[in-house]
């Protein structure tokens, strides 16, 4: 019998990243069937930079990561190996180890990570936004350096549902309340101070987001509006009196009895989006361009916003609640998680004719939190009621038999909870959901949810 | 040789019927005891429960967070919640013992939903001032049913209205427009159902002699029609001419629910016998569909009333049952039903299982509330 060793098919390398494109094409090899990741991996290293320290590449052949030997893979898929393979190779996705958790008394609705510019490494903060009201920062030591104080808001719920740093000294937050507030962070004095309260929702604020050069604040409500704010108190007009907590007499009872009394200056929006139908879960500023915007809403549409008008240039109808939203920028792709427990990537330029670009599936409950991996345009974080967080990567897909799907894919890895031993839990996540992911080039992936803590993940070998 | 089951229609697949509940995606945890009640508000975020350890509940509807609650009563269940149906104000219904609370759950509203929501309850305080109680030959008739304010504890979390009758509420039912509501208390007699005007703090017996034990009632989707269901007969009356309209015989033992189709012409019953009956109003006064899917008692079932052609009924037997019933406007095409999904989770406790079942108002979500002292979100 012939030793599968010695069997050999013939290969070309390909990738799409210009930063690792080979100097010179290699042609078509002859590669023993043998081989897996590790060995490919090295051949890529011996042709692209022989002299120095290998890059960690991983190999995909038909949208599918290769995860046995070529031999395997080529009889699972019915392949002869006559036919010359396209191996494409991508810097690796490697497995994220579990590095930390950073406990809280309540559900973390929220998390985000101050890195880059001018902090040090090591010296990067985490923010995280509580049920219990509270926004709190953390050193990596995951030390809380600092906490707000509770909102005197006239005896509502204060649970918070997200939060973002605008700079190294200024975070907004927003929640149940309605309010989206804004807070002047001292790393001196440690403290969290509110210095600006912003009125214009009817319901509960799930999602802000922030321009930092523009120091704007994009707010996302149940009242199925969004609400563009600047961080700077003067530039917004008045707040509108009828939303003031102290309003109606029962309420400005009830707020003059709670404690502590303090005054916050209150304002109203810059101007309010309006057009979607029921509550917007999410929205965005389009990253090269922070006079549009982009938000998801349970009414199924993905929006696209011109803030200079304040008008819906263009609405994309799915066929269910959407409940996150994040930017592949260099693919032209908007994400969105849905309730129907997948992501799917739409392409929001006009000239798009599909609805669906890609669908990923994976996921065993609603897809609540988006990002993007700062070191790779291809890949994808996202955060579930399932109790996972998931790594996707857009080239390892396939064709979907449904109609207007277009192509599907499967997740890379799955991050599961630490607090549930790093298991896999029932479906409806109970006590494990996932309520936020963060994906920082510094410090790496986290995800925050209903166990109470922000668990940081950090990858091997970066 | 003709194959007889080849004559027969054919029912759609049902993954051609989609979207509809399949999985349980939250569990709504911290009751004490049985929950008996559950009410989605018309915003769809929130849902809201009440059981047997006198509490109603709010819970943020996709985390299953508790954001709200308050204890009515120390010694009654809570039987009934239901969100009055009006997305500028925003009211919660609760019955516990003999009394309804309207609930003003100002923590989760803004200021101006706060203060239009006070306003409908507070109404009805100078409409029942301008108008003293009726004397009839000098002897002041004890009315049907005593509005009051519910005393500070209670107000301090927003309960601000409490309407008092003369026996246990077992049901609530708002008519659409969110001015009347109608309560059911089987052991009342004479005193059973019960039509109540919020803005004018007023409750109405329009039934001075019912013909069996009051089971549930519920105002026509559209028209003046109310419907009635006793132990085993349902009659419709004309509210505006004050007459019996129909009587539905479902062929029941023993009634323990109903719903109208929100077309008005169809509707669903649920018994303690097991069986889910459909009646199509235009047919027939007998049944036009009897499922039997379920090993123990039905005790509520629920059309979905935001545009989805989808039902849902809850059994002792621990499970919901989901069903697609398309309704045609074409008198001449009967409705088309197809049982979808068994939805499993809830936990038998002493026998009762599923005791209450609604849908979101648009998605195909419906949440239930266990025996087992959860509610689960399904979609
Ligand atoms: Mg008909």
């Amino acid at each position: 019998m012939e030793s599968h060793a010695e069997v050999k098919v013939p290969i070309r390398l390909t990738t799409r990243d210009p930063t690792i494109e080979l100097p010179q094409d290699a042609g078509v090899m002859l590669v023993q069937t043998s081989l897996r990741r590790p060995q490919l991996s090295s051949l890529v290293n011996s042709l692209l930079r022989p002299d120095a320290n290998p890059i960690p590449f991983d190999i995909l052949v038909n949208g599918q990561f290769l995860r046995t030997t070529i031999d395997e893979y080529l009889t699972k898929n019915g392949v002869s190996a006559e036919t010359t393979l396209e191996l494409e190779y991508t810097r690796a996705l490697v497995p994220p180890l579990n590095v930390s958790s950073f406990e809280h008394d309540d559900w973390v609705s929220a998390v985000d990570v101050l890195s880059g510019g001018n902090v040090q490494s090591g010296q990067e903060r985490i923010l995280s936004a509580s049920y219990d009201g509270l926004v709190r920062v953390w050193d990596m030591s995951g030390d809380v350096l600092a906490t707000s104080q509770a909102p005197n808001n006239g005896g509502r719920v204060t649970s918070l549902k997200t939060a973002r740093w605008i700079s190294d000294k200024k975070i907004v937050a927003a929640g149940l309340d309605n309010t989206v507030r804004i807070y002047k962070y001292d790393e001196d004095t440690r403290t969290i101070t509110t210095n600006l309260e912003l009125f214009s929702h009817r319901w509960g604020v799930e999602d802000v987001a922030v321009h930092g050069p523009s120091n704007r604040i994009l707010s996302a409500s149940s009242d199925s509006t969004i609400s563009l704010f600047s961080a700077n108190a003067k530039e917004n007009p008045a707040a509108p009196a009828n939303l003031l907590p102290n309003s109606t007499a029962a309420a400005n009872k009830r707020q003059k009895l709670s404690k502590p009394e303090r005054t916050v200056p209150a304002r109203g929006a810059l101007s309010k989006l309006t057009g979607h139908t029921s509550p917007v879960s999410s929205v965005i500023f389009k990253p090269d361009d922070a006079t549009v915007a982009y938000s998801a809403s349970h009414d199924h549409c993905l929006k696209t916003w011109d803030l200079t008008t304040s008008a819906c240039v263009d609405t994309r109808t799915t066929g269910h609640s959407l409940l996150s939203l994040t930017a592949l920028p260099k693919l032209n792709l908007l994400a969105t998680g849905t309730s129907a427990r997948h992501i799917t990537l739409i392409d929001p330029r006009a000239s798009a004719t599909q609805i669906s670009v890609m669908t990923l599936r994976g996921h065993k409950n609603a897809a609540v939190s988006l990002d993007t991996d700062p070191n790779n345009e291809n890949s994808l974080l996202s955060g579930s009621h399932d109790g996972t967080a998931q790594i996707w990567d857009v080239r390892a897909v396939r064709p979907s038999d449904v109609q207007g799907e277009g192509q599907v894919g499967e997740s890379i890895y799955t991050i599961y909870r630490d607090s549930a031993g790093g298991k896999p839990v029932h479906a409806h996540g109970e006590g494990a959901k996932v309520f936020s992911v963060r994906w920082d080039i510094e410090v790496g992936i986290l995800s925050a949810g209903e166990d109470k803590r922000v668990q940081i993940n950090r990858q091997m070998g970066k | 040789n003709i194959d007889p089951e080849s004559l027969l229609p054919k029912l759609p697949n049902p993954e051609d019927l989609k979207p509809f509940p399949t999985t349980c995606s939250a569990i709504f945890r911290g009751q004490e005891g049985r929950v008996r009640s559950v009410s989605f508000d018309p915003s769809g975020i929130f849902v809201a429960s009440g059981g047997d350890d006198g509490y109603v509940r709010i819970w943020e509807l996709l985390t299953g967070r508790q954001v709200w609650n308050v204890k009515l009563s120390d010694e009654e269940a809570v039987d009934s919640v239901k969100w009055r149906p009006d997305r500028e104000a925003s009211i919660l219904a609760a019955a516990s013992g003999e009394s309804i609370y309207m609930i003003v759950p100002f923590s989760i509203l803004s200021p101006d939903m706060e203060q239009a929501s006070r306003d409908v309850l507070d109404a009805g305080w100078g409409y029942a001032a301008s108008k003293p109680s009726t004397t009839t030959n000098s002897v002041t008739k004890e009315p049907p049913g005593k509005w009051s304010r519910p005393g500070t504890r209670l107000e301090a979390k927003g309960v601000l209205l409490q309407t008092m009758v003369r026996s246990t509420v077992k049901i609530i039912n708002w008519h659409r427009k969110g001015d009347y509501f109608a309560t059911v208390s089987p052991r009342g007699q004479s005193t059973a159902v019960a039509i109540h005007t919020l803005s004018k703090h007023l409750t109405q017996l329009p039934f001075r002699r019912l013909k069996g034990i009051a089971q549930t009632a519920q105002f026509h989707p559209s028209k003046a029609i109310f419907f009635v269901a006793t132990r085993n007969t349902i009659r419709s009356y004309d509210l505006a001419k004050q007459e019996l309209v129909k009587i539905l015989q479902p062929g029941a033992k023993w009634i323990s629910s109903i719903d109208v189709h929100p077309g008005g012409d169809n509707i669903i019953v649920g018994t303690y016998d097991k069986r889910l009956l459909w009646h199509d109003l235009d047919l027939s006064t007998k049944p036009y569909k009897t499922l039997r899917f379920h090993q123990e008692a039905i005790r509520a079932v629920r059309f979905h009333q935001g545009g989805l052609p989808l039902f849902a009924d809850a059994s002792d037997d621990g499970s919901l049952q989901v069903f697609h019933g398309k309704v045609v406007g074409d008198l001449m095409e009967n409705a088309t039903i197809v049982p979808l999904k068994v939805l499993k989770g809830h936990k038998v406790k002493s026998r009762l299982g599923v005791m209450d079942v609604d849908w979101h108002p648009r998605e195909p979500w419906c949440v239930s509330a266990g025996a087992d002292g959860t509610c689960r979100l399904w979609s």
